[in-house]
């Protein structure tokens, strides 16, 4: 249950799986502190605690072909799919990439031998939307950010909004090509009247 | 900046999803009879426990197993959680001089981290920054988290900091730097100081 932490993990990365991990870590410590609990209370007092009667009984009449079996079969492979599905799917990045090279360092090449720059999705949405306010006719406007798409809701109090989407879509585009994004994504735009 | 256990959790996951589809597999199969068909093992009318649970609960040796199954489960679960608790791992002091004849000159990494920030935010657009340096004096590894106002011009503040700060750092630790990293970052406040002029109306003639 160790980690590397002698060096950087790369700040562009994939979701950590935290909360399934959480949940695991969660039903492993309390699986084991039952069995703990049990083979203490066995030591102290001598004898196994009454709560075991049950299963011990259910257990001892239990054949192979009964239902339950069955049913606890099909929790465990449905468990065992969700759980590799939470390690499997990759998810998206947190952040998009920015291409370095074209700030212009020349000459004077940093003393790095290894450069990452990125920009998170959220702050490209806020740039998005930023960037979307500064054009007229624009009301309101909230952004949404992924790695390959940004969606920009658009409230106008223009009764014609005309090529204001446009306008918008290119604006906003302009700015994420400025800043140096590399991809730089596709950049939508819905614009909505307000009556 | 932190690091998270995101290979240690896509691991034990994986193992974990392993295990209990071969079991739940097992099951399935061994409830129709498929398993016995297959590996010989019990007929799926016969019962589960075939012999006597009390006279074999009632062991001292089974006592014991169940108590080392019970902590090491407990323990690795607690480990499991704790390391999802994002972690800075920043370096500790650096080595600049280890020439034991010469004496020795330590230098906390903190101590050149805060330097580093105290230069970003002075450059023009940066709302706020924070430094980290990881690795070893002679491969350091920074990393920096620039938040930087809406109207910032990010490719010049990246130009900025390559040509002057991060020099600067690689010149105090004599030492080119093994890795940098840069996560920009954007103020959700919008810029409206500076550069924006607010029309008030009135024409000059």
């Amino acid at each position: 249950m160790s980690r590397d932490g002698q060096r950087s993990s790369r700040l562009r990365h994939r979701p950590s799986r935290a909360i399934p991990s959480i949940i695991a870590g969660i039903l492993l410590l309390a699986a084991g502190v039952a069995l703990a609990w049990l083979a203490i209370t066995r030591l102290a007092n001598g004898t196994w605690p009454p709560l075991l009667q049950g299963p011990r009984d259910w257990l001892a009449v239990l054949a192979w072909n009964d239902p339950a079996i069955r049913q606890i079969g099909i929790a465990a492979v449905v468990a065992g799919v969700v759980l590799l599905l939470c390690a499997f799917i990759p998810g998206g990045f947190n952040a998009l990439t920015i291409d370095d090279s074209r700030s212009g360092a020349g000459a004077e090449e940093p003393p790095v031998q290894e450069r990452e720059t990125v920009m998170t999705r959220r702050a490209v949405a806020r740039l998005a939307k930023a960037r979307c306010l500064q054009i007229d006719g624009v009301g309101s406007a909230a952004a949404t950010a992924t790695t390959r798409r940004v969606h920009l809701n658009v409230t106008t109090s223009l009764h014609e909004p005309g090529d204001l989407r446009a306008r918008i879509t290119d604006a906003v585009r302009a700015r994420l090509e400025e800043t140096g994004l590399s991809p730089v994504p596709q950049v939508t735009a819905t614009v909505r009247s307000r009556d | 900046m932190r690091q998270t256990a995101g290979t240690l959790n896509r691991t034990w996951l994986a193992i974990l999803g392993i295990l209990a589809l071969a079991a739940g597999a097992a099951l399935l199969l061994q409830s129709n009879g498929t398993l016995h068909a297959l590996l010989n093992t019990a007929r799926f009318w016969e019962f589960v426990v075939t012999g006597d649970l009390h006279a074999f609960f009632a062991q001292p040796w089974v006592v014991a197993v169940i108590l080392i199954i019970g902590v090491i489960m407990g323990v690795l679960g607690l480990l499991w959680i704790i390391a999802q608790i994002p972690r800075k791992n920043r370096a500790a002091a650096y080595r600049l001089h280890d020439d034991g004849s010469q004496g020795f000159t330590l230098c906390d990494s903190s101590v050149l981290a805060t330097a580093v920030e105290s230069r970003i935010n002075n450059l023009p657009g940066v709302v706020t920054s924070a430094a980290l340096l990881r690795g070893t004096a002679r491969a350091a590894d920074l990393s920096l988290r620039v938040t930087v106002n809406d109207r910032a011009d990010v490719q010049d503040l990246i130009h900025r900091i390559q040509t002057s700060t991060l020099p600067e750092l690689s010149s105090a630790l004599e030492a080119p730097l093994q890795r940098s990293q840069l996560q920009i970052d954007v103020s959700g406040r919008t810029q409206s100081t500076g550069t924006v002029v607010h029309s008030t109306g009135t024409v000059l003639h």
